[in-house]
């Protein structure tokens, strides 16, 4: 198995530059600890599967681990430290919106590559930045593969939208406004919740009586779970649940089938999706780490991978890699991957977007309808008494 | 106006859960005058017993609070008897800080050995409900309600009936004097602390079913059970019951007519306000 | 005793602590000549930050007794002002950071009008109370702060004497100044208010409420003026932290934790003195940084002590950058317990019975 994965990685590596391989100092800037350190977690095990990827191709990866705990200012102190005391070559992260935009502004001064691998707010790559890279789809994304889906399956007109108050809810919530918008669809709700509440019912008691056909939610995944078990509590049935990635598409969710089927959620990546490598990866992942990776982790081996590839053929060089990431092109478990400059954004990886229904406890992917595994249950089968 | 009483009964559900938080740190405070910044931590731990008797021994969360109960009094008693006794004479200030030192150390130690990861507690009933009138009643907050109230009235039992319960009060009531009546302050205290911390994790506990445990949990609920506990007059239990629901639907009808983001605001402003022209809260005794 | 030997000790050889003052503050304007890793520079500024936040809170809180755990309203009011006014009014920091004091001290009087009236454990609690009003508040006017997604700012404007630029801010040194500077004239205002007619009316408040109004000490108004002293600088140093570290949300700047921070300082470096911030923030800031970039796990591996491959080793690597808020947490129960004066007290109680047992 291991050897079929470094072949594979071999077969994908198309960068001329296996021959200079070498150390490269690396650093990885992530969420440790602090609230969003579940899903962190994510991020630095697919890194670290990166590294070991990597170090079969030849590249050692020197690599520098810095915990921001999700607050920007810390995460800014270790860019700082990184760029300034340990010289790395590019640094991968930090995992949050809020730290990404920090640090890319930092990443810009310093003149050091910045991926980043999972932060969704679309200013990030929006400042005519030329230092950062992103391998994550945009918060756009998210909001706009659901309301395809939506608007493919069903003819919904009215959308209630209910977000964390943090800058990753708000953010999400915005792009969906905007792109219910433009599809004619009419936001009927909008609330930002502030996060940790144990009780949601009066919101959502509120929600239900302006009788919605999509519900859009942006949050992590303890409200996910919460928001979902209070709105089957007060029998809230739209035609469809649309969760925002995030917490709507990690294992936890799903496996609470008895509020979380049926829901949608949008992702970047998946087990079945449709790319080479994707099963090996999640195997190899679960394998490793007793229990199944979220897309971040795999945005975060991607983005090593890309980083790693990226600075070894530099020969360690920042400006040299720099324009590597410019220029390169990977194809890898999220398929092709090219930095462009496109709708306002620069050096954005354009996603392409998967959409996951819970069914049966699962997440099944069923869009784009051509890669789907399993059918789109749609509209939303109501609750189970 | 259905929108209005779905939020009116979810919010006196809730706010028996806050009940027993405020009742806890009253206690805590009527003994001790040590204003407690840990309470949310305690609570959190009696999550965490909870979350694991039910994966692990398949306890249901509520029938396990018989083992919780004894459990965390005793962890409140030690952490009395090793820390906060020693701090008793020391400034408010500096055991104020102290409690949030304790607190610190218990929800890091907690990251340590269970990760930060969100543990969710799921029971066949969590998100069960009951209509009635056309109003939703979640069945598990039901039922900690009803446990509340059963707890809160064997408390008032225990602390006007018995004679171990006279004493407590009279401690809270005037320290030196109860020493001076062959009062054993120092037991006094840890057994308060002990009931403190028993009614907290009793009280996370009774919330484990419904919402989801991390260990930075406790804050959430420590700024709430100050709020609680001023709002009843620091000392009284009475208060503390009464506060704790007038919380809840302060909450919970506040998010729907001013917005869910501003329910803390409005939690806030009731506390200054309780504090500039009723110090001594809605039922306390005006003793400053 | 102890009392009388110690200060005939301290008056006898009083031009020694002013020349090692001058001698430091030297040290430390030529520092950014001879060092020149930005990190060393960040570091120091962080400090300077920590150092006139401490120092602040310290004249409300260890002069006048009056314990606010919510001094984050009034650095955040200061960061969120001049921050609001350079991205939104394009108005240049040099104005915002006065307007940010101005809204600081306005804050500060209106807190103190209504939390004044509460004494002791209430006051704290109404402290922050209020801390938390405001950072509710910034989270839920996306029109004014920007809300939860905060304000990032990616230069601070080029400050300009007529035509000659006098520094760009692109480098860490103009705000290793600033802070430096800033952190000089907070001490300079403790030491001030510490001999001043005002700072014993401070001090009297702080021993004895009641007996301070019965002399004719007006509570109210001194205490507010303390407050007002205290808004003054907390206010800069939020500006400062924004300007420099660029980007300011509810959750950084407005934070409870921040509150704490502040008074932590303060506490562990002792309390009601003008040392104890100053070795509060030299002793929290390196250790929190150290701690949380793993350079302590790495020194202890690095020097031999463990091994890298040993069960302790591999421990210690992934769990002590873990541990940062847990030692923390131990390092506030010990001082409390074992040292509720601080470290200077701890210090001076050291050399006491020192003294003691020589004599």
């Amino acid at each position: 198995m291991k050897k079929l994965v470094a072949l594979l990685l071999a077969v994908m590596f198309v960068l001329p530059a296996v021959a200079l391989a070498g150390t490269v100092k690396l650093g990885f800037i992530n969420s440790i600890t602090g609230p969003e350190a579940p899903i962190g977690e994510n991020l630095t095990n697919g890194v670290t599967l990166a590294i070991e990827d990597l170090k079969a191709k030849g590249i050692d990866v020197d690599l520098i681990k810095e915990d921001d705990t999700g607050k920007p200012d810390k995460s800014l102190a270790a860019f700082e430290k990184l760029a300034t005391r340990d010289n790395v070559v590019g640094i991968v992260g930090p995992y949050t919106s809020a730290t990404a935009n920090a640090d890319a502004k930092l990443a810009e001064r310093y003149k050091v590559p910045l991926i980043v691998p999972a932060a969704s707010k679309e200013e990030i790559t929006r400042q005519g930045f030329k230092w950062t890279f992103r391998v994550s789809g945009t918060t756009g994304d998210y909001a706009g593969v659901l309301l395809d889906l939506a608007t493919t399956l069903g003819k919904p007109k009215t959308m209630a939208i209910l977000n964390e108050n943090t800058d990753f809810g708000v953010s999400g919530a915005k792009s969906a406004k905007e792109i219910a918008q433009k599809k004619g669809i009419k936001v009927v709700f909008e609330e930002a919740y502030s996060k940790g509440s144990p009780d949601y019912r009066s919101t959502l008691a509120k929600l239900k009586a302006t009788n919605p056909d999509l519900v859009f939610m942006v949050s992590y995944v303890a409200d996910a779970i919460l928001l979902m078990r209070q709105s089957r509590e007060i029998g809230l049935s739209p035609m469809a649940f649309l969760g925002a990635g995030a917490g709507f598409s990690v294992a936890q969710f799903a496996k609470e089938k008895e509020i979380s089927n049926g829901v949608f959620s949008s992702t970047q990546w998946t087990e079945e999706a449709p790319w080479a490598g994707s099963k090996v990866l999640f195997k190899r992942y679960v394998k490793q780490f007793g229990k199944p990776p979220t897309y971040h982790a795999a945005c975060a081996y991607e983005s090593m991978m890309i980083m790693g590839q990226a600075a070894a053929a530099a020969g360690g060089d920042r400006e040299k890699t720099r324009e590597a990431l410019t220029t390169g092109k990977w194809n890898g478990i999220l398929g092709e991957v090219r930095f462009q400059d496109y709708d306002g954004y620069q050096n954005q990886r354009k996603a392409v977007m998967l959409v996951e229904q819970v069914q049966n406890g699962k997440h099944e992917t069923v869009w784009p309808l051509k890669d789907a595994v399993k059918k789109p249950i749609w509209p939303f089968p109501g609750w189970k008494k | 106006m259905i929108v209005f009483f779905q939020s009116l009964i979810s919010g006196i559900l809730i706010g028996g859960v806050y009940a027993l938080i405020g009742i806890g740190l009253t206690i805590i405070f009527g003994v001790m005058r040590v204003i407690n910044f840990a309470h949310g931590d305690i609570l959190m731990i009696g999550m965490y017993l909870t979350y694991f008797l039910f994966t692990l021994f398949h306890i249901d969360p509520f029938v396990s609070i018989v083992i919780t109960i004894p459990l965390m009094f005793l962890f409140g008693a030690f952490l009395q008897k090793v820390f906060i006794n020693r701090a008793l004479n020391a400034l408010p200030q500096n055991q104020i800080l102290l409690t949030i030192g304790i607190g610190l150390v218990m929800s890091n130690t907690v990251m340590l050995a269970f990760t930060s990861d969100y543990k969710i507690l799921t029971t066949t009933y969590s998100s069960s409900s009951v209509e009635i009138l056309g109003i939703s009643v979640s069945e598990p907050l039901a039922v900690s309600f009803a446990i509340t109230v059963a707890i809160t009235a064997a408390l008032y039992w225990f602390l006007y009936k018995t004679d171990m319960g006279q004493a407590i009060r009279a401690t809270a009531q005037d320290r030196e004097a109860a020493q001076l009546m062959g009062i054993n302050v120092k037991r006094m205290s840890i057994i308060a602390f002990g009931i403190g911390s028993a009614l907290a994790g009793t009280a996370g506990a009774l919330i484990s079913p419904t919402y989801y445990i991390f260990p930075q949990v406790g804050s959430v609920f420590t700024l709430k059970a100050f709020v609680i506990t001023v709002l009843g007059g620091m000392g009284s239990i009475v208060g503390a019951t009464l506060g704790g629901v007038l919380i809840g639907v302060a909450e919970s009808v506040g998010g729907v007519y001013i917005g869910s983001g501003w329910k803390d605001v409005i939690v806030f402003v009731l506390f200054l306000l309780v504090l500039l022209f009723k110090p001594s809260g809605l039922l306390g005794t005006s003793k400053d | 005793m102890n009392m009388k030997t110690s200060t005939a000790d301290i008056r006898g050889i009083a031009t020694l602590p002013l020349l090692l003052t001058a001698a430091a503050i030297i040290l430390l304007f030529l520092l950014p000549k001879f060092v020149t890793s930005t990190y060393a520079l960040h570091i120091m500024i962080l400090i300077f930050i920590s150092v006139i936040m401490g120092s602040a809170w310290n004249i409300l809180g260890g002069y006048t007794g009056q314990y606010s755990v919510g001094h984050a309203a009034y650095f955040g009011v200061g960061a969120y002002t001049t921050k609001i006014l350079l991205q939104y009014r394009h108005i240049a920091p040099w104005y915002g950071v006065w307007a940010g004091v101005a809204a600081a001290v306005a804050t500060g009087l209106v807190i103190g009008s209504i939390c004044f009236r509460i004494r002791g454990p209430y006051f704290v609690l109404a402290s922050i109370a209020v801390a938390e009003i405001f950072r509710v508040s910034a989270l839920n006017l996306p029109g004014l702060t920007n809300g939860a997604e905060g304000i990032l700012i990616t230069e601070v404007p080029p400050f300009k004497i007529g035509n000659t630029v006098i520094t760009d801010f692109m480098s860490k040194v103009p705000f290793y100044y600033i802070g430096l500077v800033i952190a000089i004239a907070v001490i300079l205002a403790t030491r001030l208010v510490q001999n001043s007619k005002l700072g014993y009316y401070f001090q009297a408040i702080r021993e004895d409420q009641d007996a301070a109004h019965s002399l004719g000490i007006n509570l109210t108004l001194y205490k507010n003026a303390a407050l007002a002293i205290s808004a003054v600088f907390t206010s800069l140093a939020g500006s400062l932290y924004g300007l420099y570290v660029g980007f300011i949300d509810p959750g950084t700047v407005l934070d409870l934790g921040l509150s704490v921070q502040i008074v932590m300082t303060c506490i562990i470096g002792g309390i009601g003195t003008i040392l104890g911030p100053m070795i509060g923030a030299v002793v929290l800031v390196p250790f929190s940084e150290a701690l949380r970039s793993n350079m302590i796990a790495q020194a202890l591996i690095d020097s031999g002590l463990v091994k890298e491959d040993s069960p302790l080793g591999t421990f210690l690597k992934e769990q002590l950058s873990h541990a940062h808020v847990l030692i923390y947490g131990i390092l506030l129960v010990v001082v409390i317990l074992f040292m509720p004066d601080g470290i200077l007290g701890f210090i001076r109680k050291l050399f006491a019975s020192k003294r003691k047992e020589t004599a």
